[in-house]
């Protein structure tokens, strides 16, 4: 009995930190007081930013916030800048938040800034409202250098939905892709939204698949060597290529596992198409299929203890999963005759692929408990190659159109795809990191 | 058996060579004319695994008239009849050139996607490769590579240009 209140008293003191760490806010927990239904938005207002810095636009940042909030799926942002702009001049006169004047524009959520440079940096603070409760959720202050101004607005927006939805935001994650725009293809990372291409690759031999080690640190791709294809890692910050594996034939497709540690990959070293498992290091192939038809195209599971593939075995090329330590195979899609380039939700429970439907192809999922599909997209154009962002909401992939292939995201429960690439090329094969 | 008459030929000259270079040494000659002319694991459609080339091969355009590319029809990757004399006439030239590797290049057109078009390559480069093992050469001497849709031949989007650009292609050891 004893020890029983003891441990009560425990809990109730460690619920207590808790509670004013979120008062205190200097840390963002989850604000359990704005829950919406699936579907319902919150509705928040961002007026410009106090304060100045003389390089950065104060309409730049805004724009880049309240893009990262209703890209995120979970906001809407109130549309009257006119009436948000006097509001907030008011609310600067006087000194204080007029709970009742931003609550009548509509909003639930306000979020203010005020930026200042402070040296050779950039400083922010953030404060986030409950206008319907009338009081702070937290308030925040970042720093970056002025360049790196975009990356300090994406902090707050990542902060603002994991605080108010327990999810995981998005807008400091980046897309790797292929793009033929200097005549042969390279590797290329940019911002989830599109913003800062950078090129990753630049040693002369065509390069595809890129797939991102979890930490974001490296990317694993094909390169093209006069002698064939090899499998190599590519550290982000040293540029410096080490090979993954190298056997005659196809080197291609790598996914590495969640944790990191070890490597998917397609091989035909002994003469077939056929799916491996390697340590992160190259060492340690170990086959996991067998057959005489094509396996290609493997990914994880979230947990690495399954993964989903191509097989043409049925005679045309369908998605399968099977167990990561290598066991019986189940089949997963029926409907058509050419499914393939699986990509495992974050969540589990989906799998996206590219499925030939009336002789387009479009961005479908697979439940993988149920085996219910649903067709994420439609038109004409054939979209490839889907990618998960970590919140397991969103997709990236590409389209071809007749002269360019650009890249999209998609909210999958909005629906409304968005361009993210504008620039002449192909751009191909999206990787969206953790 | 017609196979066998029309390589008797070679293989003589090739007894002979060896005869010739054994000079005065007491090794028996007979040992070549025993290599099995055809492999049945690879015409059974079998796997046989690659063999990791040394980096340095450095592979070259073939000259005009043998290797000509090889094509195959929409989503498929089996040799089609039509082919198969060329596959003869490259067979009959690699075991006439005995030094000479083959690096066999497989292509899709630009339908399908990206990905499953690089292992459907991958596919059709190793039909040609088994369907040469089945004529008698060495696996070790015929490696692949897929350029998937990477490398069109002809970009007119049409079902001429995607004929064209379906296919096999050897590129061989300088």
């Amino acid at each position: 009995m004893r020890v029983l209140t003891k441990s009560v008293i425990g809990v109730l003191l460690c619920a207590a930190v808790l509670v004013l760490g979120v008062r205190d806010a200097a840390a963002p927990e989850v604000y359990l007081s704005i829950t919406k239904g699936f579907g319902e938005k919150i509705i928040v207002a961002v007026p410009l930013f106090a304060g100045a810095t003389g390089t950065v636009r104060d309409e730049d940042m805004r724009s880049v916030l309240s893009t990262d909030l209703e890209y995120s799926g979970h906001f809407s942002v109130v549309e009257n800048l006119g009436f948000v702009d006097e509001t907030e001049a008011d609310d600067r006169s006087s000194g204080r938040v007029a709970f009742p004047e931003w609550l009548a524009l509509g909003a639930e959520v306000l979020v203010k800034g005020d930026v200042q440079s402070r040296g050779t940096e950039l400083a922010l603070e953030a404060q986030v409202y409950d206008l319907g409760q009338g009081r702070s959720i937290f308030t925040k202050r970042y720093v970056a250098q002025p360049s790196q101004w975009r990356a300090l607005v994406h902090q707050l927006a990542d902060d603002i939905v994991h605080n108010l939805t327990g999810e995981q935001g998005i807008a400091r994650s980046r897309i790797a892709f292929s793009s033929n725009v200097t005549g042969t293809k390279e590797i290329y990372v940019m911002d989830y939204d599109g913003e800062n291409i950078r090129r990753v690759t630049k040693d002369g031999h065509a390069a595809m698949y890129p797939s991102w080690f979890p930490d974001n640190s490296a990317i694993a791709y094909t390169r093209f060597r006069a002698f064939g294809q090899e499998a190599v890692v590519i550290g982000l910050s040293t540029g410096a290529v080490r090979r993954l594996s190298w056997s005659p034939g196809l080197n291609a497709f790598t996914s590495i596992s969640p944790k990191g540690g070890e490597a998917l990959i397609t091989l035909s070293r002994d003469g077939n198409p056929e799916i491996y498992r390697l340590r992160a290091d190259g060492s340690e192939p170990r086959r996991l299929t067998h057959g005489p038809s094509t396996e290609s195209s493997p990914c994880w599971s979230p947990d690495g203890r399954r993964i989903a593939f191509v097989s043409d075995r049925s005679g045309s090329p369908q998605i399968y999963v099977t167990n990561a330590a290598g066991g019986s195979d189940e089949r997963m899609t029926y409907r058509g005759s050419y499914n393939t380039s699986p990509d495992w939700s974050p969540k589990g429970n989906l799998i996206a692929y590219t499925a030939r439907i009336e002789g387009t192809y479009q961005i479908c999922t697979v439940d993988v408990e149920t085996k219910e599909v649903t067709t994420l997209t439609t038109g004409g154009g054939n979209k490839e190659d889907p990618s998960w962002a970590a919140d397991g909401r969103h997709v990236v992939y590409s389209v071809r159109s007749k002269k360019k292939t650009d890249l999209y995201m998609l909210d999958i429960h909005d629906l409304v795809p968005v361009r993210l690439t504008s620039d002449a090329g192909d751009h191909e094969s999206p990787a969206w990191s953790r | 058996m017609p196979r066998i008459s029309r390589l008797l030929p070679i293989v003589l000259v090739v007894a002979l060579a060896l005869l010739a270079f054994s000079g005065c040494s007491k090794k028996p000659v007979a040992e070549p004319v025993a290599e099995p002319l055809e492999d049945t694991q690879a015409l059974r459609g079998e796997d046989v695994a690659l063999t990791p080339q040394p980096e340095e091969t450095v592979y070259v355009e073939p000259g005009a008239g043998v290797f000509e590319d090889i094509h195959f029809e929409y989503d498929k990757y089996r040799i089609m009849s039509e082919d198969e004399a060329t596959l003869q006439r490259i067979a009959r030239w690699l075991k006439e050139n005995e030094d000479v590797k083959v690096l066999i290049e497989g292509h899709c057109d630009e339908r399908g996607t990206n990905e499953y078009n690089m292992a459907l390559g991958e596919q059709r480069a190793l039909a040609a490769r088994r369907y040469l093992i089945g004529l008698g050469i060495t696996a070790e001497r015929l490696n692949t590579i897929s350029y998937g849709e990477e490398q069109p031949l002809d970009s007119a989007g049409d079902e001429a240009a995607w004929a064209k650009n379906r296919r096999a292609h050897f590129a061989v050891s300088d």
